[in-house]
């Protein structure tokens, strides 16, 4: 019984740091804008770690799997606005078809991509965000370049002071419990089956096949688990939050850039480490946005240079390596 | 009609399809000998764009002579980052590379923005037209289509008539063997990445006589993707494949905008892009070792 629950003792921290960012939120006041960053960036951290981390693959297209969970949820907005007493059911059909389109691209891209290895699997997702971009612009679906806006039947679907309410705080919230969602999935794979046959493809792909593994079917289960989380990113922390989407906007490579920061940063592979990554980017970003505006991404392109060549194992790693011998060791991971 | 304009889409596209081969030979050359994919390729292809700007704008002088400078200054880059990361991360995870470069191609975007600013660019460098009938060629153009088929032939002659080069293509074929035989391992990788780094810098020079007016940081996500498309097509790990896949590409890309825009309700330009990365899956689906094949 003991040991059965030992295994989620990793859990504590990663819940501890989520309650704790909560409550500073709720009783700082004027803080809850910056919590809400960085609620974004640890979902981000966290869905985006359950393929990165796990499997060693790097998406340079991730992002498309945000865009289309925004175009998930729009799409639930605006078609249902017509219908009455539908309510909060709307925001769930929503939810549900942004993870369906996210999943749907996902098998599509794994279908080519997952079949090659390393590099060339980097390849052919990095043009996946432009590719999708350019598709709804250039053949004009959903509203093609003009983009979405939806704020009017978000007010009419839930009423104006829940759609406020939702905008400014539920939305937040959903990030939060998506965020921690993702930690658990991450949490349960490693636990399982899944974690050990992605470990080992990640350390030796071929010794991995060799040993039996059905590498493909491992990289498709994370590739789609980390796109339907990407998904629901999208949906609430852009489409409910900020009740539009530009093509553009919602491709754009830069969220893909700040998700390799985070996981890199914190501990790739690790379940606390796009955690540590997102707090540790996120409140560096908000102060060099103040200090030093414009150097941002200029820093952060450095410090992933430096990490990979000197911590590839991130904040967490290290940190990992330092506990080995202590009981501090049963609670990261 | 139909059939000038056609006549006019393959030779533009033959002349652009030249300089994007040029243009994706450093990618295919440093994966090639290091098996490293530069992720950050356009933010390289950038930089040329940029020391164009500075030796028409700034110097007054003739974009071409740009080209040595620019190749030069992706020389010294190339080096420097080799020294400093690649050579440390050879034997690590591929992810290692591939995050190193991607990243690498990141902070050259953010330096550029912070001395230059972010918004477009561009400079007009007029020097007629040459009538051929069916369609107007830009001398400029043909400039740089002469000087991408020229660099190819260089690049040729070096790997196959200099000691410097049938070195390095001795790594490719068997990195031990080279090394028994007393060829400096280390010294062919630095310099096959420094080049394949200068040959994108000095690529960005001869792409800007195509887009006179989009030079900004970020003008490179597009390149990149282009010359995956190319590098992909002509086999990955041959510049000279590279090149051919570059001339195919860039007659797929000039018919493709004609023939999307007989297409009504579209935007011709955006589908011209999706193509190029469904062309990438499509390959990268049926023959990822590449469609045409050169040695």
């Amino acid at each position: 019984m003991n040991s059965k629950l030992k295994k989620y003792y990793p859990l504590l921290p990663v819940l501890v740091a989520y309650l704790i960012l909560f409550l500073v939120g709720r009783n700082v006041t004027g803080i809850w804008q910056l919590v809400s960053t960085l609620l974004f960036y640890c979902a981000l951290g966290q869905a985006f770690n359950i393929f990165l981390g796990m499997t060693g693959y790097v998406d340079f297209g991730y992002v498309a799997f945000l865009g289309v969970g925004t175009y998930g949820m729009a799409t639930a907005v605006t078609g249902l606005a017509g219908y009455e007493g539908l309510g909060v059911g709307v925001i769930v059909i929503g939810f549900a078809l942004a993870v369906i389109m996210a999943t749907l691209l996902s098998m599509a891209v794994g279908a080519v991509a997952l079949r090659l290895r390393g590099a060339y699997f980097a390849i052919a997702t990095i043009g996946v965000n432009e590719g999708f971009r350019y598709l709804i612009e250039g053949a004009n679906l959903w509203n093609g370049s003009s983009g979405m806006i939806f704020t009017a039947e978000l007010n009419q679907i839930l009423g104006r002071d829940l759609a406020g309410r939702v905008m400014t705080f539920w939305a937040d919230i959903l990030v939060l419990i998506i965020a921690v969602a993702a930690a658990v999935v991450t949490l349960l794979y490693m636990n399982s089956k899944i974690g050990y046959a992605l470990t080992a493809l990640r350390e030796d792909e071929d010794a991995a096949k060799v040993m039996g593994i059905h590498v493909t079917k491992f990289k498709i289960i994370a590739f789609i688990t980390s796109a339907s989380f990407a998904g629901m990113v999208g949906a609430a922390s852009w489409a409910l939050k900020t009740p539009y989407v530009f093509p553009p906007e919602v491709f754009e490579i830069h969220y893909t850039i700040e998700a390799i920061i985070i996981v890199m940063l914190g501990g790739a592979g690790t379940l606390l480490g796009p955690l540590v990554g997102a707090l540790i980017y996120g409140v560096s970003k908000y102060y060099l946005s103040i200090f030093l505006p414009g150097f941002q991404l200029f820093i952060f392109a450095l410090v992933i240079i430096v990490i990979i060549v000197l911590f590839p194992e991130g904040v967490v790693g290290v940190f990992k390596g330092k506990v080995r011998n202590n009981r501090l060791k049963q609670f990261i991971l | 009609m139909i059939f000038e304009q056609l006549m006019g889409n393959i030779v533009q596209g033959l002349i652009l399809g030249a300089v994007y081969g040029m243009a994706t030979m450093g990618l295919s050359l440093i994966f090639g000998v290091l098996k490293v994919v530069n992720v950050g390729h356009g933010a390289f292809v950038m930089v040329g764009a940029f020391i164009t700007l500075f030796f028409f704008n700034t110097l007054g002088l003739n974009p071409l002579f740009a080209i040595p400078a620019a190749f030069a200054v992706g020389l010294a880059i190339g080096l420097l980052f080799y020294h400093t990361a690649i050579k440390r991360l050879l034997n690590a995870p591929e992810l290692a590379t591939l995050l190193a470069t991607f990243s690498a191609g990141v902070l050259l975007e953010e330096s550029i923005k912070l001395i230059f600013g972010s918004e477009f660019r561009g400079y007009n460098w007029d020097i007629g037209n040459i009538d051929l009938g069916f369609t107007a060629l830009p001398v400029s153009k043909l400039y740089a289509c002469l000087g991408s088929v020229l660099i190819a032939l260089l690049l040729y002659i070096w790997f196959n008539r200099t000691r410097a080069g049938t070195a390095m293509r001795s790594v490719v074929e068997d990195s031990e063997g080279a090394r028994v035989c007393g060829v400096n391992v280390q010294g062919a990788y630095a310099m096959s990445f420094a080049i394949g780094i200068g040959l994108t810098v000095a690529s960005g020079v001869l792409l800007t006589m195509f887009i006179p007016v989009g030079i900004n940081p970020y003008m490179g996500g597009g390149y990149t993707l282009k010359a995956f498309v190319i590098a992909v097509l002509g086999g990955l790990a041959s510049p000279y494949g590279a090149f051919f896949g570059g001339l195919v590409f860039g007659f797929i890309e000039n018919t493709s905008y004609t023939l999307f825009a007989f297409l009504p309700g579209v935007e011709p330009f955006a589908l011209t892009r999706f193509l190029s990365f469904m062309i990438l899956l499509i390959i990268l689906l049926i023959r990822p070792t590449g469609i045409i094949k050169a040695k």
